[in-house]
């Protein structure tokens, strides 16, 4: 409701950070970067644009930080702008045609057809897809996008990673799905999907969004290969399960976003964060077959890879489901930055803070308490070679100084349970260990809520230990 | 309603009507009159309602008091009339009368809330969960009132003549109003390198008058000039025109869903589909055609104009699959041959008709024996909302007179914006081309138009021009009102077979099916972007839409004072039974005192069930609140020195009982919860319960927390069985006792 005229309220300082206008012809984007430390705004004043999928709501301040990422418009829009950007231009695409967004277009137009195909007829399964490529082609941002776009119209679609360098809508470290069935956060730093995104105690402006969540406290997929697809074998049953019993989200399918696989000529590669490459036997292709597999996977979107593509086409061509599985390759995107290793360290630390202490919009109050070391159980897995049979996977951590700092996974499940049970358990949470005294047992742990830690918890290897979390 | 019924409204609204100021003497006449006929008050209060309804701003708050009056005085049945209106009728007034009547309708608010003055009933005007609803959309409107009124702000700052002119009180240029979080609630200090949010700016909004750091400034440039000429020249192709009309009438449906009134576009609509059928069924000379090529060339031209009107570049501006000539040439490698497979008529033949239709008009003319410029020229002043550059002229401008002959059908055949050709071609100028097409640069004060205005189209004003055309080229008998009434088909839906799975397919750009993420969807919210559809359905929905809107405003408030705190994740099992249902809150399942669900989690009990060390009841251990103990010396605990305050629960008179708790080394007491007054503000108003007995007692009323969007199937159920449970376990500890 407005109600013109009412409440005048405050007279405010007058000093406002200089506006300019940017102005996006139809399939441009303004690409900019900002820095955790600075802010800037956004205000939508004509046309329509766009952040990863989700419409920018016109003449409205948006409030960005800590950010790479783009506005599209594919209508022409005019932007106002202000702020501090570490870097910030406009893409122009002399057509759009020579734009990457009509293909990433087509492909929502084509999964919507395929929605209401499912629905008129057959067994109701929305599309599952899979995006995959090397590292930076956009692969999560089209995700978003796809996402977005199924939300827009009245889709609800599930949004899963099994990237665990991601971190969607949890830490960095966890495999993660949730539905979406409304706008995403245009604000959020990660697009939408940041762990702010995630329910708090109190209301939302924007409205949460709920994941369930597994813990694989770890950087990189070969760092334990077995238990990623044990966690992608989790967290697919569970997908299957709320689009089994959730006819709209059945409708919607899921969008899967992967870890970079770089396939080059009869070799895999994983591509670290830092540009390093790193040469691996067959994993990479093995664990996006995993994925298809255990995500019933019908349409394979391949960003920037012929490659990947050819061999993904050699492999297999009848989904879960039976259905004959699509792939194609679209070209990568040209500009995507590879995210250097500063960044990516200083958006996970972000993150971790967001997690406890909230974001500009909703500043939340964690607990620091105090635990006898007798009063928390916390595990780790096993390092190295383990030849036990079965072998065991988790044992019980001895509590040092070297925890300090890290955060620590708290799992669903019970202290009791098989250490199998609470390894693949889902996360309800994360704590952060801020201090470890060991003379006197006891140890500080900052908490979301207060209360006692009666759960399980685990020991990752990643994300790294937050040193400066409490200051 | 009987006769005297009917007659004693009459009655009542015709006193209404003379009503035009507060005097006393009337007021009290009129409630007199309502008193004496309280067995008509039904009707009586229907026509109050109707008035105040209606009333001209100076006539309504009279008509407020007379409605305040008689409630107050002749409360049965009256409150009980206006009851269920009276949010209607108090926020429909509200809306209407200026800021000093409303502060006298807050006045007369508040009154409502207490009791009859003078009256031995203690019970308020209206009861309160009349009166609430009101007040919390006073509140969210100021809440919302403010993010607008300070947009608006900005646009004043710079200069730019927008919205509705309000005062000029300089506004920071963000920030809503609900915002900034307290500073207390923030982490000591931050991590250097990544101080998130700074205590002086806590919306995040750097308040400096710096000017933005280097970075390559957003300069826009002409996208390159490149493509070569338009392609070669050649008769009428009549797939390719068929296609046009498709694209027409795709078009014309969609305004006419959108302006299903105006019977301009519907006229316009039918002449399309009877032109579409005649081409289908007949055979048509190359001239028709040329003619008919023609008009729906203007046509095209118009109808982009009136869909570009609400935006700058409009979606529907996008033609379908007609690409560019250039495109055809240059940056697509895939060969015609190959696109028509992929597309599926009608587009199939459009990518090779292209490069023909291009030349159309000088050969039109040619066919025609006319020169060319006889093609009526089209105002098209107000078609792209951005003015034009000083290079055009202003006013009003043709089509031809900026572009040059063939641009008609250059804009026809490529419906979308396309790149200048700026080297090939000679006539149009760049400037005047982009500023048809685009955003302008350089020009700030580009105005964002109106959110939703009917079009004035210079083709809608003249809608039977391509009836007079059909008749005129004897392809169409009869008189304009002879034309029948056309078929409207539904929107028609994107056809999907047209896109398969191949990255040729999916690379050629269909512009024409943008309009459904955009505005096939409706307009969007204000506040949040999202569409809603402008049908019966969807406007019930962005009404639930902005009530959450308000809602939501108002509880941020609230909960900045209370603190949050993340929620720990649902189980696998509840997530896999949630549902997501935008716009509705989280109810909590009926029956339980909290909803111990994701937004209530007060540890890291919830969720899991079996096998927990120790057998602790669930219940038991989410209501495991507790204070610092005031007797035993707490610091902080419950009010400052813990003076007066009860030690023994009001609801089960059982004292409390202090433990020392480890976790804060301190005693406590547990279960505790402290209500009324503000903790830590010293000890008045304020009592200690069990925080068990509490929600016990206010089982089902405790509904502040809700959630947004989720709600928990079976859930409650599952509940319910655990609850089940703990009254046994309660039992027995009960017994212990
Ligand atoms: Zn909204
Ligand atoms: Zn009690």
């Amino acid at each position: 409701m407005s109600i013109p005229g009412l409440g005048q309220i405050t007279a405010q300082q007058s000093s406002a950070p200089a506006t300019r206008t940017v102005a996006l012809h139809p399939f441009s984007e303004w690409r900019f970067q900002i820095s955790p430390a600075s802010t800037a705004a956004c205000r939508l004043v004509a046309g329509t644009a766009e952040r990863d999928g989700t419409e920018l709501a016109q003449n409205k301040t948006y409030s960005l930080t800590r950010c790479r990422s783009k506005i599209v418009s594919f209508t022409g829009a005019t932007l106002e702008v202000s702020g501090e950007f570490e870097s910030e231009n406009v893409k122009h695409s002399p057509t759009p045609a020579a734009s990457p967004f009509v293909a990433y277009l087509n492909l929502h137009f084509l999964l919507q057809a395929r929605r209401t195909q499912a629905s008129q007829g057959g067994n109701g399964q929305g599309p599952r897809v899979m995006i995959c490529g090397p590292a930076a082609t956009g692969k999560s941002s089209l995700a978003k996008m796809l996402i977005g776009w199924a939300t827009r119209q009245n889709e609800q679609p599930v949004l899963a990673t099994v990237d665990p360098r991601d971190g969607m809508l949890a830490l960095p470290g966890t495999l993660s799905a949730a539905v979406f069935a409304t706008v995403m956060d245009v604000e959020d730093p990660e697009g939408g999907v940041g762990v702010g995104c995630t329910p708090s105690s109190g209301p939302s402006a924007v409205p949460v969004k709920l994941p369930v969540g597994y813990y694989f406290g770890r950087e990189k997929v070969e760092d334990d290969e077995q238990l990623w697809k044990d966690l992608v074998r989790r967290l697919g049953s569970s997908v299957r399960a709320k689009t089994g019993g959730d006819q709209g989200v059945r409708r919607g399918g899921v969008v899967i976003d992967t870890p970079a696989v770089d396939f080059k000529k009869g070799e895999v590669k994983v591509k670290n964060e830092d540009g390093q490459q790193q040469v691996e036997q067959g994993g990479g292709v093995e664990g996006l077959m995993h994925v298809v597999r255990e995500f019933a996977v019908n349409i394979i979107v391949v960003l920037g890879s012929p490659d990947l593509e050819a061999e993904l086409r050699s492999r297999n061509n009848k989904s879960t489901l039976g259905e004959p599985i699509e792939i194609v390759n679209l070209d990568k995107p040209d500009g995507v930055v590879e995210q250097d290793r500063q960044y990516l360290l200083s958006s996970r630390k972000a993150l971790i803070k967001d997690y406890f202490f909230g974001d500009s919009k909703r500043a939340l109050s964690p607990s620091v308490q105090s635990f006898s070391f007798d009063d928390v159980v916390i595990f780790r897995a096993v390092d190295g070679l383990d030849l036990d049979d079965p072998p065991q996977v988790l044992e019980r951590a001895e509590i040092t100084e070297e925890m300090s700092h890290w955060t620590l996974a708290v799992m669903d499940a019970s202290v009791n349970d098989p250490l199998e049970t609470i390894r693949q358990a889902p996360v309800i949470g994360w704590v952060c260990v801020s201090d470890v005294d060991k003379d006197r047992r006891r140890m500080k742990i900052l908490s979301p809520v207060s209360g006692r830690l009666t759960r399980p918890m685990v020991w990752g290897r990643w994300p790294e230990p937050y040193v400066n979390l409490l200051g | 309603m009987d006769d005297i019924g009917e007659e004693v409204a009459a009655d009542f609204r015709e006193a209404l009507q003379d009503l035009s100021t507060n005097a006393r003497f009337e007021i009290v006449t009129l409630t007199n009159i309502a008193k004496e006929n309280a067995n008509h008050g039904l009707a009586i209060a229907e026509v109050l309602t109707q008035h105040i309804k209606e009333a001209p701003a100076s006539k309504t708050l009279p008509a407020l008091y007379v409605l305040d009056s008689i409630v107050k005085n002749v409360p049965t049945p009256y409150a009980l009339f206006f009851g269920p209106k009276l949010y209607q009728i108090f926020m429909g007034s509200y809306t209407k009368v200026d800021s000093a009547t409303r502060r006298k309708m807050d006045e007369m608010l508040k009154t409502w809330k207490e009791p009859i003055a003078g009256s031995i009933s203690k019970k308020p005007v209206f009861p309160p969960d009349l009166v609430r609803p009101i007040e919390n959309a006073l509140l969210a409107a100021r809440n919302a009132y403010q993010d607008k009124f300070q947009s608006q702000q900005q646009h004043l700052m710079r200069g730019r003549p927008v919205g509705p002119p309000s005062r000029a009180t300089p506004t920071p240029p963000m920030g809503r109003a609900y915002q900034p979080p307290p500073h207390g609630q923030y982490p000591p200090h931050g991590d250097q390198p990544y101080p998130m949010r700074s205590g002086n700016t806590p919306n995040g909004m750097p308040h400096r008058a710096t000017p933005p750091s280097a970075g390559p400034h957003a300069h826009y440039q002409h996208p390159p000039p490149s493509q070569g000429p338009y392609g070669a020249p050649a008769g009428i192709n009549i797939d390719k025109l068929k296609d046009d009309i498709q694209q027409l009438i795709q078009l014309g449906t969609a305004e006419f869903t959108q302006n299903m009134h105006d019977d301009s576009i519907k006229t316009r609509l039918g002449a399309l589909l009877k032109l579409q059928e005649i081409l289908q069924s007949q055979n048509l000379p190359q001239e028709q055609l040329m003619a008919i090529n023609d008009q729906v060339a203007q046509l095209a031209v118009n109808m982009r104009a009136a869909a570009t009107q609400p935006q700058p570049p409009p979606p529907s501006s996008y033609h379908p699959a007609a690409l560019p000539p250039y495109n055809t040439t240059t940056h697509t490698p895939t060969p015609p041959v190959v696109v028509s497979q992929q597309f599926a008529p009608p587009a199939a033949p459009v990518a090779a008709a292209v490069a023909p239709a291009v030349q159309l008009p000088a050969v039109l003319a040619a066919a025609l024996g006319r020169p060319a410029s006889n093609v009526a020229p089209v105002p098209v002043a107000a078609a792209p909302p951005p003015p034009p550059r000083p290079a055009t002229t202003g006013g009003t401008l043709s089509l031809d007179s900026i572009l040059g002959q063939g641009a008609l059908a250059a804009l026809l055949a490529a419906k979308k914006p396309a790149t200048p050709q700026q080297t090939a071609t000679p006539v149009p100028p760049p400037a005047a081309l982009a500023a048809l097409r685009s955003p302008p640069q350089q020009t700030p004060p580009f105005q964002p138009p109106p959110p939703t205005q009917p079009a004035a189209n210079p083709l809608t004003q003249n809608p039977s021009a391509l009836l007079a055309m059909l008749r005129q080229s004897g392809l169409l008998g009869g008189t304009p009102s002879s034309a029948p009434a056309p078929i409207i088909p539904s929107l028609p839906p994107p056809d999907p077979n047209i896109i398969t799975l191949t990255s040729a397919s999916l690379k050629l750009p269909r512009l024409h099916l943008l309009p459904y993420l955009l505005d096939h969807l409706g307009p969007p919210c204000s506040q949040c972007g999202r569409r809603f559809p402008t049908s019966e359905e969807g406007k019930k929905k962005k009404t639930a839409h902005m009530d959450w809107h308000f809602r939501v405003h108002q509880r941020v408030a609230e909960a900045e004072q209370r603190g949050q705190h993340r929620s720990q994740f649902v189980s696998e099992l509840d997530w896999i039974q949630s549902h997501e249902e935008p716009d509705v809150d989280y109810n909590a399942p009926s029956g339980e005192g909290e909803e111990g669900s994701e937004s209530d989690d007060n540890d890291w009990s919830g969720g899991v069930r079996g096998g927990r060390k120790g057998g602790k009841g669930k219940k038991e251990e989410k209501k495991k609140r507790w204070i610092i103990a005031p007797d035993e010396g707490g610091v902080g605990g419950v009010g400052d020195g813990g003076a007066g305050v009860n030690k023994v629960c009001p609801i089960c008179q059982e004292k409390f009982q202090s433990r020392y708790l480890e976790e804060v080394q301190d005693w406590v007491w547990m279960d505790a919860v402290v209500v009324g007054g503000q903790p830590g503000m010293g000890g008045g108003g304020k009592r200690v319960y069990h925080g068990s007995c509490w929600d016990e007692v206010n089982a089902g009323v405790q509904a502040g927390q809700q959630q947004q969007g989720l709600t928990l199937l079976g859930k409650g159920k599952r509940e319910r069985e655990e609850e089940g449970e703990e009254e046994i376990r309660g039992g027995v500890k009960r017994l212990m006792r």
